[in-house]
């Protein structure tokens, strides 16, 4: 890719967070402040001695521990986050294609010299890759906002802090594992992607209608004419978090290369494929 | 003269309706052409269709390419403003600049700046905040940015009043073409670009009804005034239209040499709108 080539599809890129800055950017950082208000009002509520105490115990216990070993503890933080971003994607990838034909804008990003390969694959990677880097950079300030009080809290009742620094590196390191297990639960999920890509570009109203009458009419032809439900239990063979998180760097190598994995990514790419297709005329 | 836009046998249907019914069209390079038509007639299919957003059957190239196969390499050396406000309207100013300058290869930011700061647009605006002047301004300044072959113009100055309506074409005319270029522009308003076409394209109902360069319209169109006694003369000649006008009757003719007609009366070029009018007519009459 030359440079002309890669700073256009930044461009794209840089489009769609613009486009969705309140579901990539102010949705996660308006959860963080939530979080964070709770969290100082319900330590508010302890005496200081226990906080104190509190405070101490955790210290201790991640003292000297193995961040990466700890980091799936810390995981679990994000699952708020997670939640969101799922939710948000769904409504992303069933709006990406539709509503710029809605509001007739489509004719001025068709009127730029943007291949649809280029426009689709940049949603593609928004929802994969850059949309869960904001959500991490949010939980990033959250850790880091929740380590800075509780160095202050340790200072203030004279405790030994090192163990809240081995925290925050253990943190961190599950912010790693977040973002890697966003990016393969993408990859797993493509197939899903593809599909709502598919009815977004061709739906003309409601695309949430298409995707989900279309889906659903065609696991009931299946299950009538030959009475088997392959398609529906396929799905639900897909919904397992085993299959996409990612709890240590030695779980991405399994979670990538597999069957599975592979044949989800094809039947994806042949449905992104097909959006393209779609994308190609807005008559 | 070289063709920029080339078409052959061009349909399309939207149901059981023929928007576009066998369109021959060939526009030359460097020209500046009208396409006129009443509401529905398929102006805006065949721009559509021009610049890739319409799929269309029939043979079809612009600027040597095919707008079905290679639009975004077409979009290249052709620019379009639609009839409707399509900038973005959640994009401000300064990210529309930044986003044609970061898409387009050929697109000039200083150019743009330069001619933004001409008007009253605020870059930190955004479009939703912006009246349909300015948007409409807006986005001329970007096309006119971009050094492009070809501007394509559906309805550019839908909604505008007669100000920032002679703005743009000033604009147009001034800072844009620069007689290699070629402009089609699709408007209802036929009197304010009539002294700037040199090319002229008529559609009805789907069907090219007209399509002659300006030079030739002296050469083929002639309007008289005929007085009552030589009315049944002038009729058998066939004239393509005719109308009253302050109790006298004028004729359109097509086709029929000057010489002939001088026997009734001074003779004119009918203006656009008229030629309009009758050829229309003439075309609803078969």
């Amino acid at each position: 890719m030359d440079k002309f080539a890669l700073n256009q599809f930044l461009t794209l890129l840089k489009r769609e967070v613009l486009e969705h800055r309140n579901l990539f950017v102010l949705a996660p950082a308006f959860l963080a402040l939530l979080l964070l208000f709770a969290a100082f009002w319900i330590s508010k509520q302890f005496p200081r001695d226990q906080l104190a105490s509190g405070v101490a115990y955790l210290a201790m216990l991640f003292d000297g521990l193995s961040p990466v070993d700890m980091a799936p503890v810390f995981m679990i933080g994000a699952i708020p986050f997670v939640f969101l971003l799922y939710t948000y994607a769904f409504v992303y990838l069933m709006n990406s294609l539709y509503q710029d034909r809605r509001d007739l804008s489509v004719l001025f990003w068709q009127s730029m010299p943007v291949s649809n390969l280029k426009t689709v694959l940049s949603k593609v990677v928004t929802i994969a890759a850059v949309a869960p880097f904001f959500y991490i950079a949010v939980l990033f300030g959250v850790y880091l906002i929740a380590m800075i009080w509780l160095t202050l809290l340790g200072i203030q009742f004279d405790i030994e802090i090192v163990g809240i620094g081995y925290m925050f590196l253990a943190a961190v390191v599950s912010l790693v594992f977040v973002y890697l297990s966003a990016i393969v639960t993408a990859l797993w999920l493509f197939p899903s992607v593809g599909w709502l890509l598919l009815f977004s570009a061709f739906a003309k109203r409601t695309p949430f209608m298409w995707a989900a009458g279309v889906f659903i009419l065609v696991g009931f032809l299946e299950d009538f004419l030959f009475g088997s439900q392959y398609l529906a239990n396929w799905v639900e063979s897909r919904a397992n978090p085993n299959q996409y998180v990612i709890f240590s760097f030695g779980d991405l190598v399994d979670r990538l290369f597999n069957y599975d994995m592979l044949f989800g990514i094809f039947v994806g790419a042949i449905l992104i494929a097909g959006a393209v297709l779609m994308r190609r005329f807005t008559d | 003269m070289t063709n920029i836009v080339h078409a052959r046998s061009l349909q399309k249907s939207y149901g059981s309706f023929q928007a576009l019914k066998n369109v021959d069209l060939d526009i030359p390079e460097g020209s500046i052409c009208g396409l006129i038509g009443p509401n529905g007639a398929g102006k805006t299919t065949t721009l559509k269709a021009l610049i890739g957003l319409c799929d269309v059957e029939g043979d079809l190239l612009v600027a040597g390419r095919d707008p079905r196969v290679d639009r975004h390499k077409l979009m290249e050396d052709v620019c379009f403003i639609a009839d409707v406000g399509i900038l973005p309207k959640w994009l401000k100013v300064s990210q529309v600049i930044d986003y044609v300058d970061g898409v387009h290869p050929k697109f000039h930011r200083e150019k743009a700046l330069q001619l933004l700061s001409t008007t009253s647009i605020p870059s930190n605006k955004r479009i939703k905040e912006l009246s349909k002047g300015m948007v409409t301004q807006l986005h001329l300044a970007l096309v006119m940015s971009i050094d492009v072959s070809l501007l394509v113009l559906d309805e550019p100055t839908l909604g505008l009043d007669i100000i920032y309506r002679k703005e743009f074409y000033d604009r147009l005319l001034n800072d844009f073409y620069d007689g290699n270029r070629t402009i089609i522009i699709s408007t209802h308003q036929v009197e304010e670009i009539e002294t700037l076409l040199s090319h002229l394209v008529f559609i009805n109902a789907g069907t090219i009804v007209l399509n002659a360069a300006m030079t030739d319209l002296e050469d083929s169109f002639t309007e008289v005034i005929v007085s009552p006694e030589l009315r049944s003369a002038a009729d058998a000649l066939h004239p393509i239209h005719e109308r009253e006008l302050l109790g006298k009757k004028s004729y359109t003719f097509e086709g029929v040499p000057r010489a002939e007609l001088k026997q009734f009366g001074e003779l004119f070029t009918p203006s656009v709108a008229d030629l309009f009018v009758a050829k229309l007519k003439d075309a609803n009459h078969g």
